[in-house]
């Protein structure tokens, strides 16, 4: 502590007397690419812990964070709009977390340096990147991201959830809502069945001779048996899904004509949801620290497997058992946290410790949720224990998970932008 | 007396007695526990559907982990947060929390 003292004094009279430009780097400084959940917890939990011993800076582009998680119950029309957004203003007055409103758009490892789009080079000691998903292009033949007014994939929160609930009011009496659904794996894997609950159950009420159509690539997909029961009781009739034995994983669309090819066979449609397959946020690939699309990390830490500065976060890990959800990303950035801080500040370093808690809404007052316990092992974050709502369960159990994700997402927001 | 009072009263005449009288947990490994438990327990305290544990008393936060961990009390979130932790950490954690400041 008192070497770590006459470091920082040394440092400052230098920098005093030399280059002024030296004055910001006299305290180790964690660049962090991403504000989202992972990003924001682990700038909240840096700073907060670090107690100013670290620079942190917390490079986002956007200025108001609009969650993807309870998206879906704004379809469904459980919740309002702005009621998804956060700001940073509180991580910047009350953490001192410096939050930079700008783009990464390259790594520099060797000189250990972030590029932003605006042409500032910003040199760091620990880098964490935790950017969230970018799509696969052509994973979904006919669509592109140019395509996406026509068919939203409202996979990225904010403008694409308005939009793509702006096309589910505007639908014609009886019309059909078609998803196509992502393959395996992609961020919060009950999701896309969640979304189409709540789709449901707003076509229930507004337009209820409408009809749902899935288009989907895989076999089975989270918390499969206890959607297909709650949607045989709440929207009976309603639903479709066309696995990959009847041809949902060979498809293709054409935005232009709001048409969906399935299996060589048209399909008109009035809203497509198309949720294509996903990657790590570019900047992981162009930091070239993934591998298959994903990032690789140590299970103990965070730490990428390619670079011993480079943490990586969230969506964009290849994170063995873990699901991608905002919880995981959360869980996981207070390991890197510990980590980090134990690394440049030489505090105390804890063995890391995962969990996961997924709620989904299926019709009002009809919660259900499945989630784990996780630990590193030499090879992986494994699972360790696990839990799954049931069937049939009665309605006040149901209803106490309902309120339940309605604490978490108080919780995880206030844990991620400081209440 | 039911079975789950029952392992109630023992766990708890196995504790050293109140909050004060004994030595606390390592707080600064019950700080670091506890961020497990604020992605859903405010840690202001904010009740918004889940109940706070902030300045929960020692002894009622232990025996309520105790119970989980024993699968007497309900709950599977709760059971399997506290499935893995060892005596150490529960009194860690109780220590952080009863004391805790905003
Ligand atoms: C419909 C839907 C419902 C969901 N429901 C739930 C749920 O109920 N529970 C749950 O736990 N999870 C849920 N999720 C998943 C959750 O949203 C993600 O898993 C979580 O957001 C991942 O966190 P992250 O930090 O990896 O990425 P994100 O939260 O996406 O954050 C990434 C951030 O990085 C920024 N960024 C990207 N590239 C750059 C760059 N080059 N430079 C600077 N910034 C950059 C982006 O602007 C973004 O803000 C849901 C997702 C969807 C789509």
């Amino acid at each position: 502590m008192i070497a770590l003292n006459r470091r920082l004094f040394i440092g400052t009279l230098t920098a005093t007397l030399t280059a002024p430009m030296v004055i910001a780097r006299t305290r180790p400084r964690v660049v962090i690419i991403g504000g989202g959940a992972g990003g924001a917890t682990i700038a909240r939990y840096l700073a907060k812990d670090s107690k100013g011993a670290l620079d942190v800076v917390l490079v986002e582009p956007t200025r108001t964070y609009y969650t993807c998680f309870f998206s879906n119950l704004f379809l469904g029309g459980f919740r309002e709009y702005k009621s998804l957004g956060h700001g940073y203003g509180t991580l910047a007055a009350e953490y001192g977390v410096n939050v930079v409103h700008d783009f990464a758009t390259g790594v520099d490892r060797d000189a250990k340096a972030v590029t932003l789009a605006s042409g500032v080079v910003m040199p760091y000691d620990r880098l964490v990147l935790s950017p969230g998903i970018d799509f696969v292009e052509g994973s979904v033949p006919g669509w592109s991201l140019a395509a996406q007014n026509a068919m939203p994939h409202a996979y990225k929160g904010g403008s694409q959830t308005q939009l793509l609930k702006a096309q589910l009011a505007a639908m014609p009496e009886g019309g059909t809502f078609a998803m196509v659904a992502p393959p395996n794996p992609y961020r919060c894997p009950p999701g896309p069945y969640e979304r189409i609950s709540m789709v449901a159950h707003y076509l229930k009420s507004h337009n209820p001779t409408a009809k749902i159509l899935i288009l989907d690539p895989k076999e089975g997909y989270s918390k499969q048996a206890l959607f297909e029961e709650g949607w045989d009781r709440h929207y009976p009739g309603m639903i479709t899904r066309i696995g990959p034995d009847m041809g949902g994983n060979m498809l293709k669309v054409r935005p232009d004509a709001m048409e969906v090819v399935v299996d060589g066979e048209v399909e008109k449609v009035d809203v497509c949801n198309v949720i294509p397959a996903q990657r790590a946020g570019n900047i992981a690939s162009l930091a070239d620290v993934t591998e298959g699309g994903w990032a690789p990390v140590q299970a103990d830490s965070m730490l990428s497997k390619t670079d011993t500065n480079i943490y990586v976060l969230g969506d964009a890990t290849n994170q063995a058992d873990m699901p991608k959800s905002a919880f995981s990303a959360n869980s996981q950035a207070k390991v890197a946290a510990n980590h980090i801080r134990g690394a440049l500040t030489g505090s105390k370093v804890f063995p890391a410790r995962y969990s996961n808690t997924c709620w989904s809404l299926i019709a009002p007052d009809d919660g259900v949720k499945v989630g784990a316990s996780y630990a590193p092992t030499p090879e992986k974050i494994a699972s360790v224990q696990g839990f799954i709502s049931q069937r049939g369960e009665d309605d006040a159990l149901r209803k106490a998970t309902y309120e339940e994700s309605l604490g978490w997402y108080a919780g995880i927001t206030a844990d991620m932008f400081g209440a | 007396m039911g079975r789950g009072a029952r392992f109630l009263l023992s766990v708890l005449a196995a504790l050293p007695g109140g909050a004060a009288a004994q030595p606390l947990g390592d707080a600064e490994y019950g700080e670091y526990l506890s961020a497990e438990c604020t992605t859903c327990h405010q840690r202001d305290g904010s009740f918004d559907g889940i109940p706070s544990i902030t300045r929960w008393p020692t002894k009622e936060f232990t025996a309520a982990m105790l119970a989980y961990r024993a699968k007497q009390r309900p709950h599977p979130v709760m059971q399997m947060v506290a499935a893995r932790l060892s005596d150490e950490e529960i009194a860690a954690l109780a220590a952080y929390y009863a004391t805790i400041e905003n």
